[in-house]
């Protein structure tokens, strides 16, 4: 079988058409979303970091230049796409996650950030598994509040502050 | 005078017919048809059949060398052309496709290595007390980051959105308003 120029040029438009678009779809179906949340502490008084936060207390000095970070919270919940999870945080504060897509190795989310009932902040985001967003800012006792928010798509948990059992909450 | 053609079958269909009843009846016209038939024979079988090996190549070259006129060979030119050309044109495709294949899949590669830069990127920062982010001003993370963001609401005047590539992290910064 003789393969002419013509034939192969149909085969990779047709592989091209037929195979590319496929491959996001590829992950349909409810998989499961983890979210991880650490609510961290930031002020100026020279405690050093919260034991607790490591790996991520590296990070956290790497991004601010606080003196001081201390864990204050940790939720961390599953959920799917299309099903919003809450979380109540401390200061008050109440964080809404709703997966909306999972496209590849990213996944589609809108997060918003109530302070009380008052919506602070909203957003439509694409994080990368294992990936981290953070949402900082908000005053809380003598420093600033840090929000760690994580999701993945597997067993494996972004990188977040070991909490001890008892002080995680699950929503 | 019709024997010989009608030995050939070279005669017409009526032609045929007539000569076909006379030597029905005529033992002479039959015997000189006989006669016919077997010096026919002979001949076949003394005459030597030259070889026809490459026969046709040859007389292809042979016409090949004749003088052709001017619009002939303008016209064969300009077919041997299109040919060459209409398989440049299906091996450029093939080419081009494979190319277009190789982008497609090798982009988000390529972006991940391109975006390997040790500094963190500033996406988007409103500090204009005039300015607070509104949905009809959608912040759009850049390829540095780990987090696309498309939209980004908030009444707070001074959000500062930036990532840093190296810790795979995006920030946003929501100060409390004065």
């Amino acid at each position: 079988m003789t393969l002419r120029p013509g034939s192969l040029t149909f085969l990779i438009i047709a592989m091209a058409a037929f195979g590319t678009p496929g491959l996001p779809y590829a992950q349909a179906g409810p998989k499961p979303v983890n979210v991880y949340i650490d609510s961290v502490m930031a002020a100026d008084t020279n405690e050093g970091t919260d034991p607790r936060l490591a790996p991520m207390g590296q990070k956290l000095r790497g991004l601010f230049g606080f003196s001081t970070y201390s864990l204050i919270g940790h939720n961390e919940g599953q959920t799917s796409c299309g099903k919003m999870i809450a979380f109540t945080l401390p200061g008050g504060k109440i964080l809404h996650v709703q997966p909306r897509a999972i496209d590849g190795d990213m996944i589609a989310m809108e997060i918003v950030l109530f302070d009380g009932t008052h919506p602070m902040m909203t957003t439509d985001l694409k994080l990368k598994n294992n990936g981290t967003l953070i949402v900082g800012g908000p005053r809380y006792e003598q420093g600033m509040m840090i929000i760690s928010i994580g999701a993945s798509t597997g067993a494996t948990p972004p990188m977040q502050a070991q909490a001890t059992p008892a002080e995680v909450n699950t929503r | 005078m019709l024997l010989g053609a009608f030995e050939d079958s070279e005669l017409e269909p009526n032609e045929m017919q007539e000569v076909a009843f006379h030597l029905a009846r005529c033992e002479s016209c039959t015997g000189i048809l006989a006669e016919y038939s077997t010096i026919g024979r002979d001949l076949r079988t003394i005459a030597v059949e030259p070889a026809l090996n490459g026969f046709s190549r040859a007389v292809i070259a042979r016409i090949d060398q004749l003088p052709q006129p001017v619009l002939t060979r303008i016209a064969r030119a300009f077919r041997r052309q299109v040919d060459s050309v209409s398989s440049g044109i299906a091996w450029g495709g093939a080419v081009a496709a494979v190319a277009v294949m190789t982008i497609i899949l090798m982009t988000p590669y390529a972006e991940q290595l391109a975006n390997r830069g040790p500094h963190s990127t500033v996406i988007a920062r409103v500090e204009n007390d005039a300015a607070p982010v509104t949905p009809s001003e959608p912040t759009m993370a850049d390829n540095d980051s780990h987090a696309d963001i498309s939209r980004l609401e908030s009444e707070n005047r001074s959000v500062a959105v930036w990532s840093e590539p190296r810790r795979d992290t995006t920030v946003i910064w929501l100060p409390d308003q004065p």
